[in-house]
This record gives C-alpha cells, sequence and structure tokens, in this order.
C-alpha cells in the first residue's frame, strides 16, 4: 500500500492525534451531563497529599463508581505538602464555595495536622466533612527477618534503648497511637518521619529503624516482606492480611483509643449553607456507591481491604474530627517543636 | 528470582508486538522532557483513563517508555538554549550549550542521545541479570549515606565555580537558602514563607528551573543578535550529516566514559527518593574529578555532556528497583505507575519475580528496545533539531520565555508560580551579568533541601548524636571516598608543580 502525506494532511493528522489524547479522558468516561441539573460539569477533586498515595488511589476508586450516580466526572489537581496543610489552604482560599470543588483527604492525620499547625482556616466554620468511606487502622509493623517477633519483644526492647519507628509526616493517628503506648508501658520510642509513605516504608523493609508505624491499607502490598506486630483498634478487623496481629489494648490491657485514617470528602462550609441541594445530592449518591458490587472489585484494586470500607455520615465525621483535635492537643508537644 | 531465556525471549516478543506503542510513548516523552514544568509523571496521570483501560502489559509498556524517553529529552534544550527540560537535565547545561554555541549542537545532540542510550541500555542489561544484587543496595544506602553522596553533588558548586571561588559559593549558599524555604522536613514549620502558602513545600524546582536558567539566559540573548558565535554560525550552516556521524565516533570514542557514569546513576537510583537530578550532577563531578583535563569542563568537551546523561538515563533503570522488588516507589513517577499496577491487580515486591516473573523483567527488556527505537529515530533527526540555534533571538526568545511560563504555571495551576518564575528570571540574570554562576545557585536548590532532610532524620535516628554519620561502613568507605575526591586537584597540581620543576 502506498501512503502518500502531503503536509496539509499531515499537520491535521497531528492536529486530530493531538485532540484524541486531550480529549481521552472524557471519552473514556462514563458521565454525561444534563443541562441545569447540578452536576453540570466536572467535579474538581482537590487531593492534599501527593500523586500515587495512598488517598490517591481510593479517590479514584470511589470516583469511578460515584460518577456512575452522580453523573459527573472528576478532575484531579494534587497539593501535597506541609502535612496536608498546603492542600487545605488552597482548598479553602483559592476553590469557590461551589459544591463542585471537594477535597479528598483523611480525616485522622488532617485534623492532628490542623490542631498542631498555624493554619489559616477554621473548622467547621471554613469547611466540613460530608461523608467518609472506610476506616483504616493504624498499626505497627517491622521487617519480616526483624528479631522483633511479637509487640512485646519491641516494648521490651524500647525499655532498654530508643526505638525508632518511620512514619510518612509526625501528626498522624499511627504517631499518637504509639506515644500512647509509650506512655503506657514505658517504652522509648522516637517517630521518625520521612514525608511519605513510600520512603516510609522503605526506611524500616531495608533496616534503617525498628519499625514502621502507620495505615494497614497501604502496607498490606507488601505482603511476606512485613510482619504486623499490633493493630491500634479494639479489634483487628483484617486477621488474615496481618498474620493475626493481636489489638494493643488486648496485650497491655491499655485504653488507647481507635487510631483510625477515614479517607473522607469534605466540601467548603459556605458550600453547604448556600447549596443544600447540592449536598443532599452528593451524599445521597456517595451512599450509592457502597451498595454497588463495582464498588467491591475496584476499592479491592485499588488497595483497600473490603472489611475496611465503611460508610460514615457527616456527624460521624465530626464526631471523629472533634476526637482526633482533642487527641492532637493532649500531644501537642511531642508532634510539635514547642516544649 | 526466577530468570530464564524463555522469559526474557517472550518480553522481546511481545515488546516487538507493541513496537507501535513505544515509539507513540517514547515520541511523547521526549517532547515532555523537552518541556520545562511537563514530566512524567504528570503526563501519566493525564493518561490514567488510558492506562487504566487497556491491558496491564499496554500500560506498563506505554508507561516505562515514556518515563525513560522523559530522561532522554531533558538534554535537548539543555544542550541548544541553555534551558534544562528537567532537574536531572540541568548538569547537561554545563558544556552541552557551550559545543551548542560553538557550532557543536548537532554533536552535542548526538552525544546527549547515544551516552543516553547506552547508558540505559547497560544499566538495564545490568539489572536484569543482577537484580537480585543491586536491588541489596536500598538495604546499604540510608539517610548517613545519602548525606555524603549529596556532598559529593554540594563539592561541585566549588568546581563550577572555579574561576570565582567566593563568587561561586555566594551563588551556591544562595541556592541552598532558597532551598531551605518552606516547612522543616520534622515538624512542618514554615520557614521563610512570609505567609504564602505556595511556599509552604518549598520553593518549586521548576519555578527556580525556568526563572534561573530559560527566562534569565532568553534575556541574555536579546542582548545578541544570535545565540551561536559568528564560527559557530558558519559551522551550523555547513553541519549536514558528517555532523551526526562524528558526534557518534565522539561518544564511541568514549565508551567506558559512558558505562561507569551511567552505573553512577544506576547506584543513586536505587536508593528511594534520590532520583536523577543527583545522579547526574555527582556524575558530572567525579567525571571532572578523574578527567586528565579538569580544566576544560564547562567549556563545551564531550565528557562534559556523556557523563550527566548516561547518568539520569541510567537512574531510570535504578528508580523502578525498589518500586518491582520490594513495592515501594523510588520517585513521583513510580508512585504513579505503582496506581496503574495496583489497579490491575498486579502485586509488585518479591512476589512479582516469582509469581510473574516476565512482567517484571520485562520493565528492562521494554526500556531496551525503547531505547533503541529512540536512538534510531533521535540520531536522523539531530541535522534539522540542532538548527534552532540559528533562529534569530529576536524570534527566539519571546518564544522561550511564552512556552517556559506555561511550563511554570502548569505543574500546580498558581500565578503565584509565573511571579516566582519571573523573579528568578531577574535574579538568574543579574547574577549572569554580575559574573555569579547560577548553575551553583541550582545545585543548592536541589541539593539542599535533600542534605537537609537527611541530616535531620539521620539525627533524629541517633537521638541526636552526630557521630551517626561516622557510624556505618559504607558511610566510612563514602567519607574517604569524598575526602579522596577533594585532594586529588590539589595532588594533581602538586604533581604538575613537580614534574614542571624537574623539567626546568
Amino acid at each position: 500500500m502506498d501512503i502518500n502525506l502531503n503536509r496539509r494532511d499531515f499537520l491535521l493528522t497531528v492536529a486530530a492525534a493531538t485532540l484524541g489524547i486531550a480529549a481521552a479522558p472524557a471519552i473514556l468516561s462514563p458521565a454525561a451531563y444534563a443541562a441545569g441539573d447540578f452536576p453540570d460539569k466536572p467535579m474538581q477533586v482537590l487531593i492534599p497529599t501527593g500523586e500515587g498515595g495512598g488517598v490517591d488511589q481510593a479517590a479514584r476508586a470511589f470516583d469511578r463508581i460515584w460518577s456512575k450516580y452522580l453523573g459527573a466526572n472528576f478532575e484531579y489537581s494534587y497539593f501535597p505538602g506541609a502535612s496536608g496543610q498546603v492542600g487545605y489552604e488552597v482548598f479553602i482560599s483559592k476553590r469557590e464555595p461551589n459544591a463542585y470543588n471537594i477535597l479528598f483527604g483523611n480525616i485522622g492525620p488532617e485534623m492532628i495536622m490542623y490542631a498542631t499547625q498555624k493554619v489559616n482556616y477554621k473548622y467547621p466554620e471554613d469547611f466540613v466533612y460530608i461523608g467518609s468511606m472506610d476506616v483504616d487502622d493504624s498499626v505497627i509493623w517491622v521487617s519480616a527477618d526483624s528479631k522483633f517477633k511479637t509487640i512485646q519483644d519491641l516494648v521490651e526492647e524500647g525499655k532498654k534503648r530508643q526505638i525508632t519507628l518511620s512514619t510518612s509526616r509526625l501528626p498522624h493517628p499511627s504517631t499518637i497511637g504509639v506515644l500512647a503506648l509509650a506512655e503506657a508501658t514505658g517504652m522509648k520510642v522516637r517517630m521518625i518521619p520521612y514525608g511519605g509513605g513510600g520512603p516510609a516504608r522503605s526506611a524500616a523493609i531495608t533496616g534503617e529503624v525498628d519499625g514502621c508505624a502507620t495505615f494497614l491499607s497501604t502496607s498490606l502490598g507488601l505482603g511476606d516482606q512485613v510482619r504486623f506486630l499490633t493493630v491500634f483498634n479494639n479489634k483487628n478487623i483484617a486477621p488474615s492480611l496481618t498474620n493475626n496481629a493481636p489489638p494493643v489494648n488486648q496485650v497491655f490491657g491499655t485504653k488507647i483509643p481507635p487510631m483510625s485514617g477515614q479517607r473522607a470528602i469534605a466540601i467548603h462550609s459556605k458550600a453547604a449553607k448556600a447549596h443544600p441541594d447540592r449536598v443532599k445530592k452528593l451524599t445521597e449518591t456517595m451512599k450509592q456507591v457502597f451498595s454497588d458490587p463495582d464498588y467491591k472489585e475496584v476499592a479491592e484494586k485499588a488497595g483497600t481491604p473490603w472489611e475496611f470500607i465503611q460508610y460514615g455520615d457527616a456527624a460521624a465525621c465530626d464526631e471523629s474530627a472533634r476526637e482526633y483535635i482533642a487527641l492532637a492537643d493532649r500531644y501537642r508537644s511531642l508532634l510539635t517543636a514547642t516544649k | 528470582m526466577h530468570l530464564s531465556l524463555s522469559i526474557l525471549a517472550d518480553q522481546f516478543l511481545l515488546n516487538f508486538s507493541y513496537l507501535w506503542l513505544i515509539i507513540i510513548a517514547t515520541t511523547i516523552g521526549i517532547i515532555i522532557g523537552a518541556m520545562p514544568g511537563f514530566g512524567a509523571a504528570n503526563t501519566i496521570i493525564l493518561l490514567l483513563p488510558f492506562t487504566l483501560a487497556v491491558p496491564v502489559d499496554v500500560a506498563l509498556i506505554f508507561m516505562v517508555s515514556l518515563f525513560v524517553a522523559s530522561h532522554m529529552g531533558g538534554g535537548i534544550t539543555s544542550i541548544l538554549l541553555n534551558i534544562p527540560g528537567n532537574g536531572g537535565a540541568a548538569a547537561t547545561c554545563l558544556d552541552g550549550y557551550p559545543m551548542a554555541r560553538k557550532g557543536m549542537g548537532q554533536q552535542a545532540l548526538v552525544l546527549s542521545f547515544v551516552s543516553s542510550t547506552v547508558g540505559g541500555m547497560v544499566t538495564a542489561c545490568l539489572s536484569i541479570f543482577l537484580l537480585p544484587y543491586i536491588s541489596r543496595l536500598a538495604y546499604y544506602m540510608h539517610s548517613v549515606e545519602m548525606v555524603v553522596i549529596l556532598l559529593f553533588g554540594i563539592t561541585l558548586i566549588a568546581s563550577v565555580a572555579s574561576d570565582n571561588m567566593l563568587k561561586g559559593l555566594i551563588a551556591g549558599f544562595l541556592g541552598l537558602l532558597i532551598g531551605a524555604i518552606g516547612a522543616d522536613h520534622i515538624y512542618s514549620t514554615p520557614r521563610a514563607t512570609f505567609g504564602f502558602i505556595e511556599l509552604y513545600d518549598g520553593v518549586p524546582l521548576i519555578a527556580v528551573l525556568i526563572g534561573v536558567f530559560a527566562i534569565s539566559e532568553a534575556l541574555t540573548m536579546m542582548e545578541s543578535a544570535s545565540v551561536l558565535s559568528d564560527k559557530g554560525r558558519e559551522l551550523m550552516k555547513q553541519a549536514g550529516w558528517a555532523e551526526t556521524w562524528e558526534g557518534v565516533q565522539m561518544a564511541f570514542a568514549r565508551t567506558w566514559h559512558m558505562i561507569w557514569t551511567s552505573l553512577v546513576g544506576l547506584v543513586i537510583g536505587i536508593i528511594p527518593g534520590a532520583g536523577a537530578s543527583i545522579a547526574a550532577f555527582v556524575a558530572y563531578q567525579q567525571s571532572r574529578l578523574f578527567s586528565k583535563t579538569p580544566e576544560k569542563y564547562g567549556t563545551g568537551i564531550p565528557e562534559g555532556v556523556i557523563a550527566p546523561e548516561a547518568a539520569n538515563n541510567g537512574c531510570s533503570s535504578g528508580d523502578l528497583i525498589p518500586l518491582l522488588v520490594i513495592g515501594v516507589p523510588g520517585g513521583t513517577t513510580a508512585a504513579v505507575m505503582l496506581i496503574v499496577l495496583t489497579y490491575h491487580g498486579v502485586q509488585l515486591g518479591p512476589r512479582l519475580f516469582i509469581q510473574n516473573p516476565g512482567m517484571g523483567y520485562g520493565v528492562f527488556i521494554t526500556m531496551m528496545i525503547a531505547y533503541a527505537v529512540m536512538l534510531f529515530t533521535t540520531l536522523p533527526l539531530t541535522r534539522y533539531v540542532s538548527r534552532l540555534v540559528l533562529i534569530p533571538t529576536t524570534v527566539l526568545a519571546p518564544i522561550i520565555i511564552a512556552f517556559t511560563l506555561v511550563g511554570a504555571f502548569a505543574p500546580r495551576g498558581y500565578m503565584f508560580d509565573l511571579w516566582l518564575t519571573l523573579g528568578f528570571g531577574v535574579i538568574g540574570y543579574l547574577c549572569r551579568r554580575t559574573g555569579y554562576n547560577v548553575v551553583a545557585v541550582l545545585i543548592g536548590v536541589i541539593l539542599g533541601p535533600m542534605l537537609e532532610a537527611n541530616v535531620m532524620r539521620a539525627l533524629r535516628i541517633s537521638g541526636d548524636d552526630p557521630l551517626v554519620f561516622f557510624s556505618s561502613p559504607v558511610g566510612n568507605g563514602l567519607w574517604l571516598a569524598l575526602a579522596f575526591s577533594l585532594m586529588i586537584p590539589s595532588i594533581a597540581k602538586w604533581r604538575r608543580n613537580r614534574a614542571a620543576l624537574a623539567a626546568s
């Protein structure tokens, strides 16, 4: 076959290919907009952490199904930095409060950040959570070849010397869990922030630190490279995935509250007041996702076991947010540079 | 890790069946790599609907090809316009641009493409056959070792500023100060942000890169009619296929140089969070150190192009090793790849090489084929692409400013970043006019925050004991190498003086 492109044809082909690539997200996505109805344009999702992180994966998985019920596509932007503060600041000060702009975050770490850092916004005056989609417990794990076989081993060693545990960032529920455990048992521990989950996990696997304190879901992909020692909740909801690691209170008789992450959706408080109908649609369609059989498959593909998936309404999110603010206040001196 | 010839053969056949895809992905990769502000990570994010919709083999081949091509593309604008497409290509400006100014832009581009290809292929090949061993490097490279490696890079400030040490050190210090802006690495306490939330996460590297290099270069261009010297202009006008061949010969005359600098890149790439910028600067510094003519570096010599280009492409292989072997991404692009692979149900980590060794090793096969494809597609184009420098500066400078400002805005979508870029442009221009080395500023900005993070982390792990920096055998070995490398110039000078005395 003889192909003979002249300059005009070539330029048209290039233009068509460029348009094709640019339009790929729209072509491949399911939503079609009804004029006048909310939403009649794509939802803008702001993620206060980096691309490829746990929140990003969970958000994309959830939104894939949510778009069916909401009738909208989702466009993402990432504003990591200062433990999530950058993302929240951008959301509050630079995004229009119209319910099209939503923030997909993680209540635990981000409310601890809110309580311990000097931020330019207020909860719940500036933003509210309208619903959460999972409960991800904090855990302590060590490398599979570590000498620590149980959490008791780690605590005993911590009475003789200072234990080091990696974490993505200091303002994190797992940090508070570890500090509470240290306070209760006399273990000496130092949390080492790595600025991201990946480097924190890598440091524990490669032996730079004794272990890692983080959320469970982000470590499940590590398989038999790690040994889970304990879970910061009253019940281990995924024993088969965590070598049956015991709940911390069960081992030490402590009363440490559950230290979990809850991935949740926030909107501007102004939007909630000005557009109650839109918020109603968002929450109602959000609930529908949990009964969709496709969501189980998509969530598990994104690395969240189905056992973790759990809907929480606005009231439950608010209660959780306030609990973390109180916990952060209690451990402020250890989470910040203040003495 | 199960490796057999049949696995490799299968992967070769699979990749060849997707050759059309590799060509598309490498073309996109080279284009975005050459554009400051656009990178593999945000391009793959943009194309997620595609990579999630296609079979996992297709997605992986596409992403890996695009990733390696972005490293290769970064050097094009470094050489022709003194504007690095990304941090990994910044060191290429040091000798690539002087070569272009002398009318040897075509040879410099060929050197860049060939050394990128050799670097990428050698390290991908090594990764296939030595994966169980080289992946263990991550177990010996922690914060302490990173501190010393970063110091290797930072000593380059003294090297690039050798013609005026005081001004060079001031420029480097300015870079370190700029790099210290933003939230601290332990407690997230903001420093020198002046209340701007845009600076909480530090000064964006792209703004510095575009401002200090691109904008200031465009402003400097406006002072003369052409990028080229008169002699260079004549040479460029006469350039033909012979210059492409000359570039190939130049590169292969330095085969060993390409190989060992790519190994520097591979080793640094394996360390999670290190990356191509450090690899390129350290390789350039080492290349200069062991050269018989270190004084020629910065004047436009082939070794100065080969070292950073081979290293930042060698780093591509290293970057993916932590992702594949332990399931932890080593950088942003690897993190985005993790999303796609997880969505497709691929279990990364040691099990990957037991359950699906074809996919694990296939990544490196894809790399090798992508590099081969790129070499064949880019080499014939060097003759035409290098003529970019013949465009009058009155046309070129405004185009550069317009394009790069788009690049400055694209990653975060802040108007603030545009103003910041223009501010750094003015700083860069003043630096050039007053003899302060802009590369020294950039080294400080890139390596400073990493150095601080690793120093703080090492101290925190040790309970604030400064002796931690001398507590590991690997770290101590690196300290010795650093001390030795700092003494080499003085020893060489002393020997030359002694030889001169003996001769007289």
